[in-house]
């Protein structure tokens, strides 16, 4: 007994010893960092897995944990468990679970909450939204780069068609295919072309969808679909559902590629000599800045907005077929980037 | 007495073992499964004990997650009970449909469709909640009746079809699946259910008066329903064994063509388990929408109507037996959460369990092999026959 009182004491003084030593360069202790994930699972190559990797480049501050959800009916209760295990801020995956946060934070107003692609306002059955204190908003203006994307692959096709699909017509989605339409719309007046686009219309907010961000084999059967219509570039929206199309097309090799989220290059297991590029958002970055604001007791509910600007979205690198593009294009592209930074060129 | 005893022995032996292999195969997965205990695999005694740490890490977080946690217990102890409360809540949708698929088994129908018909079950419920404004209690009644209806049309159609053709209804009810999950697709964007300011398929939230009372307060989603999933495994109970139509049901169950010479008429039976069936799968639907999601997405039937399947066959298709295995699932969905953030034992594990219990229960001449048993159970040959019923 006595001998472990004094280990005991030994391990106090050796604690307070090293604590005090630290103490002038000390970091505050790390803050728990909890991601309620969307459907589709951690590893879904796309979404879920940037916010994941956010959260974990966020080490430095934060430890971070996640739950994936099997279907909507886990949003709910595992939000409850990060309450239960006292997490200091609490990040929603997805515009799905935006308003299963809310109720949330109202909840529980001294916790900090973040919800991904969603203001994270509490709107009411006749949509009349305010926004809640305690909840960060972190959204992109993918619309962006999806135009540089719609713009190049309006001077990259060779049929005069190209193609986009979603997963389900949430507002994060269709704006990705907003911006896709309308930077083919745009090369069409530039250059007086007339490259036509499958799957959305954005006038009529109507276009294909898969239903889901689970259903590869459905999402396989519409691009198919498209490249039999004769679409030699396609952009789908939504997780890992291009994945098998993607991989299968490395063979055909009829059309190509553009991922969505995080850079395709590298993720994806195979179809790298057909993926054009990535439209990114970066989901991870958005990520660990609201973390380290909790961290540093900074943390407001004023919404994050990814642009190009603060590079919050972009273009990926062209890759593998960056000697198919043509310098013209490239440099057009790359013009059409700053003008929007800019602010010249209202898209 | 003595006799009763041995009798529970012998329904609980197969299920018991079946259950002791799968969570010991899963173990196994959870240690290898686990880097920090391979790590260790030079040093025979380590490896053991860290793999039986590991394993034995995921286990105390599956049973905090879905029975008790004492830390969750601040002001007194019933709120360690909500872990508990939420696997009651993930199994009472399940309890109903499974009790669809088990009232099919005792007919000889395999009722593939419960997905479908909790659909059906789901949109009725969810329409008549937050489109008109009736008092409390007529509200929530009207609701599941609206549910039950249409769900019992849809399993009906399934019926009808096999009794006058002959089609078989593994297809039929396959193909209906298909065609309910994307019909909810389309009726989510008609502006009748599509939510005022949104475009993403959800509904408007059913109004407060058409909500199940909550059990035990606000902060616990566990609601009245359950009691109407007892009620409902308490109705077959007695349809089947205290009346004549489920005399009938058994005899066309147990050989049809013997059932047709006693002069019961099987198109009718074969029409009317399949109604009820999809009345019950609908009700399913209509108690998860008003007791605890209270508004209906694409997603709203998750794999509700498929897990479905496993809980009646792991059950026998017995009422009693479906309840206890729906809580099991429930048990395991919800504690999977807890291992998954405690541990990083991904979620996908517990479904290995889940159809690791089913394998062994459905392969009784397997597990009765292993544990070098004698006897087959009669009601085994039952659940292992299925397909031609």
């Amino acid at each position: 007994m006595k001998k472990s009182l004094k280990l005991i004491a030994i391990a106090a003084s050796l604690t307070l010893i090293t604590g005090v030593a630290v103490a002038p360069s000390a970091q505050a202790a790390k803050i728990k960092l909890c991601l309620a994930l969307d459907t589709g699972g951690v590893d879904d190559r796309s979404f879920n897995q940037g916010a994941w990797a956010g959260a974990q480049a966020s080490a430095g501050f934060a430890d971070a944990e996640y739950l994936a959800a099997a279907s909507s009916a886990d949003f709910a209760p595992n939000i409850k468990a990060f309450v239960d295990k006292k997490c200091q801020l609490i990040i929603g995956v997805g515009f799905a679970i935006s308003s299963e946060i809310v109720k949330s934070a109202k909840a529980n107003p001294k916790i900090a909450y973040a919800v991904v692609d969603d203001a994270g306002a509490d709107c009411d059955a006749n949509f009349n939204c305010k926004p809640v204190k305690n909840v960060k908003g972190l959204t992109f203006q993918t619309d962006e780069a999806a135009f540089l994307a719609g713009y190049l692959s309006a001077g990259m096709t060779k049929t005069g068609k190209v193609a986009t699909y979603g997963g389900a017509p949430y507002p994060s989605v269709t704006i990705f295919m907003d911006g896709y339409v309308r930077g083919v719309d745009y090369y069409n007046k530039v250059k007086g072309k007339k490259v036509s686009v499958l799957g959305w219309n954005t006038t009529s907010k109507t276009g294909s969808f898969v239903g889901n961000f689970s259903d590869q084999n459905a999402a396989l059967t519409l691009s198919k679909g498209f490249e039999q219509q004769g679409a030699d570039i396609i952009l789908p929206v939504g997780g890992s559902l291009g994945a098998p199309y993607a991989a299968a097309n490395e063979k055909t090799k009829k059309a190509l590629t553009i991922w969505v989220d995080t850079d395709g290059y590298g993720l994806l297991p195979a179809g790298k000599s057909t993926l054009l590029t990535t439209v990114v958002k970066e989901i991870g970055a958005s990520i660990k800045s609201v973390a380290k604001d909790v961290a540093d007791k900074k943390f407001t509910g004023a919404s994050y907005v990814g642009t190009l600007k603060n590079k919050g979205v972009s273009l990926a690198p062209y890759h593998d077929l960056s000697s198919r593009v043509p310098g013209q294009l490239k440099l057009e592209v790359r013009k059409i980037r700053d003008q929007i930074i800019a602010g010249t060129l209202k898209i | 007495m003595k006799n009763l005893i041995s009798r529970i022995g012998q329904s609980i032996k197969l299920p018991g073992l079946s259950f002791l292999m799968a969570f010991t195969i899963t173990g196994i997965i959870i240690a290898l499964s686990d880097e920090k205990v391979m790590n260790k695999i030079g040093s025979p005694i380590e490896f053991l004990k860290s793999a039986g740490a590991s394993v034995g890490n995921a286990y105390l977080a599956l049973f905090q997650g879905s029975i008790y946690d004492n830390r969750l217990a601040k002001s007194n102890f019933i709120e360690g009970f909500y872990p508990f409360f939420e696997t009651i809540v993930t199994a009472t949708p399940l309890i109903l449909t499974g009790l669809s698929v088990a009232l099919a088994f005792k007919s000889g129908l395999f009722n593939i469709g419960a997905q479908g018909q909790f659909i059906f079950g789901a949109i009725g419920a969810s329409y008549v909640g937050f489109h008109f404004n009736l008092p409390i209690g007529i509200h929530i009644f009207a609701a599941a009746v609206a549910g039950m209806f249409l769900a019992a049309i849809w399993g009906g159609i399934v019926g009808f079809l096999k009794a006058r053709t002959g089609a078989h209804e593994v297809i039929l009810t396959i193909m209906l699946n298909y065609i309910a999950g994307y019909f909810i697709l389309w009726l989510l964007k008609t502006k009748t259910f599509l939510r005022p300011g949104r475009i993403d398929p959800i509904a408007p939230e059913v109004a407060e008066s058409a909500r199940l009372p909550l059990l035990a307060g606000e902060n616990f989603r566990i609601h009245a329903g359950i009691f109407i999933a007892l009620a409902a495994a308490l109705f077959v109970w007695w349809l089947l064994t205290k009346t004549t139509i489920g005399y009938k049901f058994r005899a066309v169950g147990a050989n049809s063509q013997a059932a047709r010479t006693a002069g019961i008429s099987v198109p009718f039976v074969i029409t009317a388990t399949m109604m009820i069936c999809g009345a019950l799968a609908g009700l399913g639907g209509a108690v998860h929408v008003l007791g605890s999601e209270h508004a209906l997405n694409a997603d709203v039937a998750g794999s509700l109507g498929f897990d479905a399947i496993t809980v009646a066959l792991l059950g026998r298709a017995q009422p009693l037996g479906t309840v206890f295995a729906a809580l099991l699932f429930g048990a395991l969905h919800t504690g999977g959460r807890m291992m998954q953030s405690n541990t990083g034992v991904p979620l996908d594990i517990v479904v290995v369990t889940q159809g690791l219990i089913v394998l062994f229960i459905a392969a009784p001449v397997f597990v009765r092999y292993i544990f070098r048993l004698k006897k087959l159970n009669a009601s085994a040959a039952l659940t292992s026959k299925g397909w031609n019923g």
